[in-house]
């Protein structure tokens, strides 16, 4: 007597023969996974434009141009500067504006100057530190989520087994290959989350230190101007 | 949920996203084998015997069909008027008469073999069908009959088998048996460290219990102590050392191995 049968285990098969708790948790993991994935690349995109802003914006102020022209050519620009950029355009305007209003006492125009560009400043923190929160908790939960399909899932087949009176192991090998599945689409989502979200932490606490280094020396230099 | 100047990368990044899961779908799909092929059973029934019967083909199983002789004889057409017609009618001479009288007789020998044939051709017929009608009741009853036999032969063969393989075991095999201890008893001698033993002549007795593979099940037990334990246990080393010990390769043989009463003396 030989016994020749091919199981189809089809990762298809498996994912349509789960039961319906499973398969939700599979499909809110995957739509994690996708937007984590969404989002990891927007960010990959903007922390590298904003640290080339800044390289540039850093070159720009650093060469020994006139502050005047400089922001004027901001200023001019179609787009809204971003960054580094938009902190100096702050902190400017608000020293042009005490100067045309014929203010003298310094310690007035920094203390406004500063307080424009710390306002600028937390605006572009804010923008750089977005979807950051949501990596992490992507990181933090889905392979939560995804064990919890998984014990749902053995359960579910350890459950069919005690109606059967000769247990045997596949008959709940299927079962639990199912379940896994959910913990395998769950650190799938997590691993890069987490990844991203210390690479883009790091990024940003090194954006900001260069922002407020940027600050300080930008205060002297006005400072020493008025 | 975006800032302006994401949107512009938004459809790219989304793009890259789901990229990277077809990636990994389609490395799923590729690096598991995801057909679950399992082994091939072979199951196979085993008799176990204690020694080998003389194996003779059983006689086949006789078949005895349950004919009903009676219709046969009612659905034999009359052969005679057949055989009247062959019959001479012409009166002739004296000399042909004794001719054709032995004539007569051998015909009449003939028909009544063509006769014979015919009924038997017919009974062979109407036996057929009716062992087509029976045919499924009676063949289950001649195999179960064949069957019941052939154990029943089986069963005289073994016993018959056990008593002629004793008989001869007793006789023959002793010899096999005494050599193979003796090998077994050289491979452990070979193996004993004889400083332990002093200079006497100690005699061990062990107890050891050989698989069929040759290897000891349990320890070997001392039986007997040479009075020197250094040499008793140089000598149950030696046991554990010489696996596995050297057997005969019939099987029959073997089961004398399997408690063996082995005694030593390293001196010699």
């Amino acid at each position: 007597m030989s016994v020749d049968v091919a199981n189809d285990m089809s990762i298809f098969s498996l994912v349509a023969g789960a039961s319906l708790p499973v398969q939700l948790v599979m499909i809110i993991l995957l739509l994690t996974s996708l937007f984590s994935w969404w989002y990891i690349f927007i960010k990959v995109a903007t922390v590298k434009r904003a640290e080339t802003n800044a390289e540039d914006f850093e070159k720009a102020f650093w060469t020994g141009g006139d502050l005047n022209k400089l922001y004027e050519g901001l200023s001019v620009g179609r787009r809204k500067p971003q960054g580094m950029a938009s902190i100096f355009e702050a902190g400017f305007k608000e020293y042009a504006r005490h100067k045309q209003q014929g203010r003298t006492e310094v310690s007035d125009i920094m203390e406004g100057t500063r307080r424009a560009m710390r306002a600028a400043y937390n605006r572009e923190m804010d923008d750089l530190d977005a979807h950051l929160p949501f990596l992490a908790s992507v990181g933090s939960v889905s392979p939560y989520i995804g064990l919890f399909g998984t014990v749902w899932g053995i359960m579910n087949s350890f459950r069919g087994l005690s109606n059967v009176a000769q247990a045997t192991l596949s008959q709940v090998a299927p079962g639990i290959a199912e379940a896994l599945i959910a913990t395998a689409i769950g650190l799938f989502a997590a691993i890069p989350a987490v990844i991203a979200y210390n690479r883009f932490a790091s990024s940003v606490d090194r954006l900001s230190v260069r922002y407020e280094s940027f600050m300080e020396e930008f205060t002297n230099i006005l400072q020493r101007k008025s | 949920m975006l800032k302006s100047y994401e949107k512009e990368i938004s459809w790219k990044a989304g793009a890259y996203a789901i990229a990277v899961h077809l990636a990994l779908l389609g490395g799923l799909l590729i690096s598991f084998n995801w057909k679950a092929a399992h082994p091939v059973l072979n199951v196979a029934e085993v008799e176990l015997w204690e020694s080998i019967p003389n194996t003779a083909p059983p006689p086949p199983p006789v078949i005895v069909p349950k004919i009903e002789p009676a219709p046969v004889v009612k659905d034999v057409p009359e052969p005679k008027p057949e055989a009247k017609v062959e019959e001479p009618k012409v009166d002739i001479a004296l000399e042909k008469k004794k001719e054709l009288e032995q004539k007569k007789l051998e015909e009449k020998a003939a028909k009544q073999e063509a006769e014979k044939l015919k009924k038997e051709r017919l009974a062979a017929i109407q036996a057929d069908t009716l062992k087509d009608e029976k045919r499924d009741s009676e063949k289950q009853l001649n195999d179960k009959k064949a069957k019941d036999e052939l154990k029943k032969l089986q069963q005289e063969l073994s016993a018959e088998g056990d008593q002629q393989a004793l008989a001869a075991k007793a006789s023959a095999n002793a010899g096999v048996i005494d050599e193979y201890k003796r090998k077994i008893q050289d491979k452990i001698k070979g193996n004993v460290n004889n400083e332990l033993c002093g200079d006497g002549k100690p005699v061990l007795k062990f107890k050891i219990d050989l698989l069929p593979s040759g290897e000891l099940s349990g320890n070997p037990k001392l039986t007997k102590t040479s009075g020197l334990e250094a040499c008793d246990d140089a000598v149950e080393r030696a046991i554990m050392a010489s696996q596995p010990l050297p057997l005969p390769e019939d099987v029959a043989l073997k089961s004398q191995f399997r408690n063996l009463n082995l005694t030593f003396t390293p001196n010699n």
